[in-house]
């Protein structure tokens, strides 16, 4: 198992209710895999997984991408700054 | 000779004046500045009023994709001089600046505008602030609708 770092952005952080939560993931999980997994055991955040936007260390990162061991992940909404 | 490029998140009110000295150098003969600021009244689309916009920030890789954004500009137009790229977050009210994209250069046909307008345009692509919205009515967060491509 890999523990990583996950936070929480804008409606992502109102729907999962937190910050930020550390997770031990399998070695080997891709994002696509991550989605599934937070989709099964957190419902709230089941809705969000189509559009949702995933970085892994601070770079954008795409369904295929293999999750590092302590990676610092991120998910949030299509940002609006400005 | 190494050309200053300024790029930060800040709780602070932001200081134009400040922010114009740091990038113009005794080259320089232009400056092209976008600032955005916190709309109270909107007419366009679906007519309502704001009473305040909070932002918030993924801090660190809101700076490291500014930094991007930057280095984009000048791969794009490597005569601009100076760039500026600043967000300021937390609760902002209507007539308040949230953000200044500048650019400084020799002269005004450089595509000095164009460069600016690059930044402000890219900061909401792949920037990660988000805005939400309160108005009398109630809140929601504001959703930006680009999806970036692998190495963005």
């Amino acid at each position: 198992m890999n523990r990583v770092k996950l936070l929480f952005f804008a409606t992502l952080r109102d729907r999962a209710g937190t910050k930020s939560m550390e997770l031990d993931i399998p070695a080997n999980l891709t994002v696509q895999g991550l989605k599934d997994k937070l989709s099964m055991e957190y419902p709230n955040l089941k809705e969000s997984m189509s559009s949702v936007l995933i970085t892994i260390n601070r770079e954008y990162a795409f369904d295929e991408a293999v999750i590092p061991p302590n990676a610092e992940l991120a998910m949030f909404p299509p940002v609006s700054g400005g | 000779m190494e050309f200053p490029t300024i790029f930060s998140i800040t709780e602070d009110e932001i200081d134009l004046n400040d922010l114009l000295a740091k990038i113009t150098l005794t080259s320089t003969g232009a400056a092209a500045i976008f600032a955005g600021m916190v709309r109270g009244q909107t007419g366009r689309g679906e007519a309502h009023e704001t009473e305040y916009l909070e932002y918030e920030a993924y801090v660190p890789m809101a700076e490291a994709k500014m930094k991007q954004v930057a280095e984009e500009i000048r791969a794009r137009w490597p005569i601009v001089e100076g760039i500026v790229i600043v967000q300021r977050i937390g609760k902002l009210y209507p007539k308040t600046p949230t953000v200044v994209i500048a650019c400084t250069a020799a002269h005004r046909d450089t595509g000095v505008f164009d460069a600016a307008r690059y930044g402000i345009d890219r900061l909401k692509e792949i920037v990660p602030i988000w805005k939400k919205e309160v108005s009398p009515g109630g809140e929601f967060w504001v959703e930006g609708e680009y999806i970036p491509k692998a190495g963005e």
